[in-house]
């Protein structure tokens, strides 16, 4: 078990916390539910969190399949050096993002999915530091 | 006849699943969207909910069948006692069954979309239920919301007008149950990412464990009986055609001819369409365990080079068929998982052997294992065989067999029963050609196969039958000295790379001349590549050349 690379799962979860959250803001948007504000931050964050999650990070064993046309996505997260490379920081900033979404029924699912996920890169992020 | 690569049986054959499979979904949701969209037991919870309630009704059905048919690809000991009792439509029926994952794949993305369909429908519900029940303005929704507040004939579930949605998800059995099983769901489906699956296959292994809760939340799930229709009785008193209009009279006990609504639960039904399901997979997971608890002996471990391990080994009762599988499990390396290896090994052995390459973390342990110098012999347990599409092989005339890598080994279980028919002048033997090619990166990997390959040689010229079996070996990871190399020693006999009498290919086969150009490593283009070329290359009359695909993928 120790060999393996939880963040990739992580990233996998949260690209998909990313669509629950714009999907559920979409629907309490359009449905103009009461506090739908709190659904408009949750599109914009999901696609903040999908753009951000999006590219495959490298293995550290074997070859990467990268997603399809991940290159620009790359370029652009890698512009932020250590704030987006570091999973200690992401773990941080995905329960940060995640929050504020938690006060509608709509996006509450993103929410705890986007919280799993910071919860697997904080695992890992604390298996590097040690 | 001509075998392995078919045009028109094999996808015929799939689709016929497929299409019955969508065709029963589609007819599931259009007849539930109208029974909930038009029925006049529903008349009243449309005021309030819209056409929010088809649509979650019918995808809830959808879910169910869903879920009644999810477990069932999975349960192999079933699907191999199907395909082994199932002698009127043999062939088409046994290719059907080798598609069990996909299938299973197919209805988990079916899922996938009517839970969408599903929980968006319900938050409109319960957004519209609880805007009637805050609403003062004394509409038919507003009227409805506060009927019959102390008995349980009531249609809105939200009984206070002081709460959001969110709340009331989180105090109703359905709202909790929902959330759990979709969150299981959600984990299950990002762990089982190919990438994930591949590569860090105890995450997605552990991680599906998860069905346990989503059947259980499942099950739970409609028992509360929040989604509400009028009773029958009161359909009698009060039809909601004649009365809706009137309602302020009805409300408040003005009407002689309409009575106030009395509303009732649907009952739970997820489990009566799960039960049976859940039942077979249990007995599926109960005949596992009574099947790894029979002993089986390693007998023989031997490393052969680019880390393939060979494993001989002998279990009592153990009958096998040329091509067939057999899942492996270790309990000193992780107590739950079934990893699948094809048996390398002929039917008229005694003992039943796999090679083991490897893969990923199970099969790199078990393979250290065995590189230690005093090497422990773990226990291994056995399920199997399952069956493959390669038992059908000596039925027909002629053979074409593509084997990528580690992909060939199926076909080292067939050319060895070869060996051993030929020796005891099987009748059953109908094959009289066979083409045989093995597309691999590096020559290492050929060790192995290569002394079997030699024995077959040496067998066939004694047997004199030297032109049945015709190999085509391609190395596609050459390089310009290996080039050199086979140049000068053009002219010897044997081969520089294998030392057996056909050459090696250096590049990838010239599929133009067999079929056309393939790209080698990936295993699926090659099938793609394959299939297309056996379209092209299968005539339209059934009567003249016709090539049935076969593929089998780990």
């Amino acid at each position: 078990m120790g060999g393996i690379e939880w963040a990739m799962w992580a990233n996998e979860q949260a690209l998909a916390s990313g669509l629950i959250l714009v999907t559920g803001g979409i629907v309490a948007v359009a449905g103009q539910f009461k506090n739908w504000q709190f659904a408009a931050y949750s599109i914009a964050a999901g696609v903040f969190i999908c753009l951000l999650e999006y590219p495959r990070g490298k293995r550290k064993k074997g070859s990467t399949m990268e997603r399809c046309g991940q290159k620009c996505f790359t370029t652009v997260v890698k512009a932020f050096g250590p704030l987006t490379r570091n999973y200690y920081v992401r773990a941080f900033l995905h329960i940060c993002l995640a929050v504020p979404a938690a006060f509608l029924l709509a996006t509450i699912l993103g929410t705890v999915c986007l919280a799993i996920a910071s919860g697997i890169y904080l695992l890992v992020s604390r298996v590097l530091l040690r | 006849k001509y075998m392995w690569l078919h045009k028109e049986h094999l996808y015929v054959a799939f689709l016929d699943i497929k299409v019955a499979w969508l065709g029963v979904n589609i007819s599931l949701f259009v007849v539930y969207f109208l029974t909930f969209d038009r029925g006049e037991k529903y008349f009243y919870t449309r005021q309030i909910l819209g056409s929010a309630l088809p649509w979650a009704r019918a995808s809830a059905k959808c879910l169910n069948f869903n879920s009644m048919l999810i477990l069932l690809p999975v349960c192999r000991n079933l699907l191999s006692f199907l395909r082994g009792s199932c002698w009127c439509c043999r062939r088409t029926m046994r290719k059907q069954l080798d598609h069990n994952l996909t299938f299973h794949k197919l209805v988990a993305y079916m899922i996938a979309l009517h839970s969408a369909v599903h929980i968006i429908a319900h938050l409109l519900n319960f957004e519209w239920y609880n805007r009637a029940k805050q609403a003062t303005d004394g509409d038919l929704a507003s009227t409805l919301s506060h009927l019959h507040e102390d008995d349980g004939l009531w249609l809105n579930p939200i009984h206070s007008n002081t709460t959001t949605p969110l709340y009331v998800a989180f105090t109703t059995i359905p709202g909790i149950t929902g959330v759990i099983i979709t969150l299981c769901f959600i984990l299950m489906v990002t762990s089982s990412m190919e990438f994930i699956r591949r590569n860090y296959f105890e995450v997605f292994w552990y991680t599906h464990h998860l069905f346990v809760i989503y059947f259980l939340g499942l099950v739970i799930h409609g028992i509360a009986g929040l989604v509400r229709g009028q009773t029958d009785k009161s359909l009698e008193e009060s039809n909601p055609k004649l009365c809706a209009g009137q309602y302020t009279e009805w409300a408040q006990g003005n009407s002689t001819h309409c009575k106030v609504p009395e509303f009732q639960g649907l009952p739970a039904e997820s489990w009566k369409w799960v039960l049976a399901p859940i039942i077979l997979y249990a007995f599926e997971r109960a005949l596992r365990i009574w099947r790894s608890c029979q002993k089986v002996v390693v007998v023989k471990a031997i490393m052969h080079p680019s880390n393939v391990l060979e494993l001989q080994l002998y279990k009592k009762g153990f009958n096998m068929e040329v091509g067939q599988y057999v899942f492996l499990n270790c309990p000193s390396i992780y107590y739950l998982e079934w990893h699948p290896f094809t048996l390398t090994s002929a039917p008229e052995e005694k003992l039943f052997s796999v090679h083991i390459r490897a893969a990923g973390d199970w099969t790199e342990a078990l393979i250290d294992n065995f590189k230690q110098p005093n090497p422990v012999m773990p226990r291994i347990e056995v399920d199997g065989p399952f069956g493959t599409a390669s038992e059908d092989v000596f039925q027909y005339e002629v053979a074409m067999l593509v084997g990528a890598g580690i992909g060939v080994t199926p076909f080292a279980s067939v050319l060895k029963s070869i060996w051993y028919k030929f020796q005891h002048g099987d009748q059953g033997l109908q094959t009289k050609t066979i083409y045989f090619y093995w597309i691999c990166r590096e020559t290492g990997a050929f060790a192995w196969f290569r002394d079997l390959l030699a024995s077959l040689e040496q067998e066939m010229d004694e047997s004199g039958r030297a032109g049945m079996l015709s190999y085509h070996l391609y190395l596609t990871g050459w390089n310009s000295s290996m080039v050199g190399h086979a140049a000068v020693n053009f002219d010897r006999s044997t081969d520089m790379v294998t030392g057996l009498r056909q050459k090696t290919f250096f590049g990838r086969p010239m599929w133009s001349n067999e079929f056309s150009a393939v790209a080698a490593a990936h295993p699926r283009a090659l099938a793609k590549t394959l299939q297309k070329y056996c379209h092209q290359h299968s005539s339209l009359d059934p009567r003249n050349v016709q090539f049935y695909f076969n593929k089998e993928n780990f």
